[in-house]
């Protein structure tokens, strides 16, 4: 056993020299696309120069990282990104475990099918089309909504116009595209409950609202801590489709976040080198959070999440 | 058990209600979005539509079908979906087949190597720069080589093809076959729904992706489906093209209405083979490590 440990690399290149080369074209795409961009990351201590390119541009220490720090838009960007990240886990937290609790209880086989197969599919719309139906539905003049709201006595009110309401407008599109899709880790860990359980329980005379309480959430309660945990280590990731889309010049006091502060600065206004301290900024806090995320799922006995 | 469920008659029916309720707030956009790319101008004025379309008509249809850039952005967003989920699926599939075998020497490094870009990456900019000093700015590989694997999807695919039976390759091992003609003949033709769910996901990606696009597209004859339909639903585009449609009154919302329906089509036509697979799909990617 142990001398076949020890055979030399050659052997294990010419038994396997196949599988190495299927690895080439993926190695070679994971080092220009992900490793070199990784390099990149120098720019972030240099005076980036077009003509010069990454290598030859010429350091300037923690220059950019203070001019990125000093931008009132950098902190504003940070606060944003959590704030909607918040209100968004807030809502469809909650409201994601109560669908599934809800899915569970359903036994006719045939609506329950229909229904998951209409609560998935917004997952698999693009932003594009969901922002530009949002922007119809919730316009204050003649969107469908309003003049819902309207016909009983309320409003107009300005969901994509004002801040707070755009936040909620946010949110509430946000919890539409992912909260069917987001019910299938639930309901695959709600088939796992022990039925007799909830036999005995029957027998025992407890109610509906009891067993779920005391035999379905305590039996689901590490995936919904999993999830949660796994939740908040991503407050700092925001993807750049659902605020740039739905963004506008009247609330981007509350839109501007991160990633379209990343894109604005760096893409629209060629500041590569300030641009890209806020990117590694962002994902080393990013880093700092997973870990300790991870770190506290071990302390309070669940698996890890790294 | 389920007779015992029943006798909570009242109690079993409002939890369908609310389901219900649920599934009709998911599904009424896609209604309203139909019913006004068929309705008339003056049924959209008056707003009367809701779910139905009103004096049924196909003019916004016939009038999106005329604009040249909506033809000229679908066959780049079809090209782009069937280069790279090919690119994609070839990719992860080589990767996973090969890092799924324990014989493997130096197999922990490499997927070391893969799982740390889902923990770190060097960001926007960094990687807009090196995509354009490949030289690949304002073409259409930008489209997909840069993004054509997924962690995840890797995960999921070496998870599956660990669980086929080590005898299996094996007795092909025994029979003379070497790596490949092992992957060819026994892995892949096991493996045909894991491949035909990813791929699916790979390609509702690349239909979806507007982001690729609005880094490194710069002309506009080169845009993709979502980037023309951004400049369409978002800028004045359309009440131009509307204003300019003289004897076919359209409105400019229902011709926004009906370039969603064109852009959204194909997602809901492969939506029903999608279903069938991504269930297990998020949860084989679940199983980490």
């Amino acid at each position: 056993m142990k001398r076949k440990m020890e055979k030399p690399l050659h052997f294990y290149l010419r038994r396997d020299w196949l599988l190495y080369l299927f690895l080439v074209p993926v190695l070679l795409y994971f080092i220009l696309f992900k490793y070199a961009p990784m390099y990149g990351l120098v720019i972030a201590f240099k005076d980036y120069n077009v003509f010069e390119g990454i290598t030859k541009s010429e350091w300037n220490g923690l220059e950019n990282w203070a001019d990125a720090f000093a931008n009132k838009w950098v902190w504003k960007s940070v606060k944003n990104t959590l704030v909607l990240n918040l209100v968004t886990l807030a809502i469809n937290f909650p409201l994601t475990i109560i669908l599934s609790l809800l899915l569970n209880e359903i036994f006719h086989m045939k609506f329950k099918k229909i229904t998951q197969s209409i609560l998935y599919l917004p997952h698999f719309i693009s932003w594009v089309v969901v922002a530009g139906i949002a922007t119809d539905l919730f316009a204050q003049n003649g969107g469908a909504i309003n003049s819902l709201l309207g016909r009983v006595g309320i409003g107009p009110v300005p969901f994509l116009s004002n801040e707070g309401w755009w936040v909620f407008t946010y949110a509430l599109c946000n919890v539409w595209k992912e909260i069917g899709w987001g019910t299938i880790i639930y309901l695959a860990a709600l088939t796992g409950v022990d039925e007799s359980l909830y036999e005995a329980a029957y027998i025992d005379g407890a109610t509906k609202l009891q067993r779920t309480i005391y035999i379905t959430l305590p039996m689901i309660k590490s995936v919904v801590v999993t999830m949660l945990i796994l939740s908040v280590s991503k407050m700092m990731n925001i993807g750049l489709d659902a605020p740039l889309l739905l963004g506008n010049d009247k609330v981007m006091e509350v839109s501007q976040v991160l990633s379209t502060y990343i894109y604005r600065l760096g893409i629209e206004k060629a500041q590569y080198s300030v641009s890209t301290v806020i990117g590694l900024f962002q994902s080393l806090v990013n880093i700092i959070i997973l870990f300790i995320a991870d770190l506290f799922a071990k302390l309070i006995g669940e698996e890890g999440i790294i | 058990m389920k007779n015992k469920r029943k006798r909570n008659g009242a109690g079993y029916y409002m939890i369908c209600a609310v389901v219900l309720v649920f599934t009709i707030v998911c599904l009424y956009p896609f209604l309203y979005v139909v019913a006004m790319s068929f309705s008339s101008t003056n049924a959209i004025l008056s707003g009367k539509v809701t779910i139905l379309p009103i004096e049924f008509q196909f003019t916004a249809y016939q009038e999106i079908l005329k604009k040249q850039q909506i033809w000229s952005s679908l066959w780049v967003t079809i090209r782009v979906t069937l280069l790279g989920t090919g690119l994609s699926l070839a990719l992860t599939i080589a990767a996973a087949y090969t890092l799924a075998k324990k014989k493997l020497k130096g197999r922990k490094f490499f997927s070391g190597l893969i799982l740390f870009t889902m923990y770190f990456s060097g960001g926007m900019i960094p990687t807009f720069l090196v995509v354009k000093g490949l030289g690949m700015y304002n073409t259409l590989g930008a489209l997909f080589i840069p993004n054509a694997v997924s962690v995840f999807n890797f995960i999921v695919m070496r998870t599956f093809f660990r669980e086929i039976p080590e005898n299996l390759e094996e007795a092909a091992y025994l029979d003379g076959a070497n790596d490949w003609q092992t992957l060819i003949k026994v892995v892949l033709p096991l493996s045909l729904p894991i491949i035909a769910t990813i791929g699916l996901f790979y390609a509702v990606g690349y239909w979806n992706d507007y982001f690729s696009a609005l880094l490194y597209i710069q002309d506009p004859a080169k845009y993709s489906l979502q980037l023309r339909l951004r400049s369409l639903l978002f800028t004045e585009e359309l009440n131009t093209m509307a204003g300019e449609a003289v004897g076919t009154p359209v409105m400019a919302e229902s011709l926004k209405m009906a370039s969603i329906v064109v852009g959204t089509l194909p997602i809901i036509v492969v939506y029903p083979w999608l279903q069938k697979y991504f269930v297990k799909g998020v949860m084989l990617g679940s199983v980490k490590g």
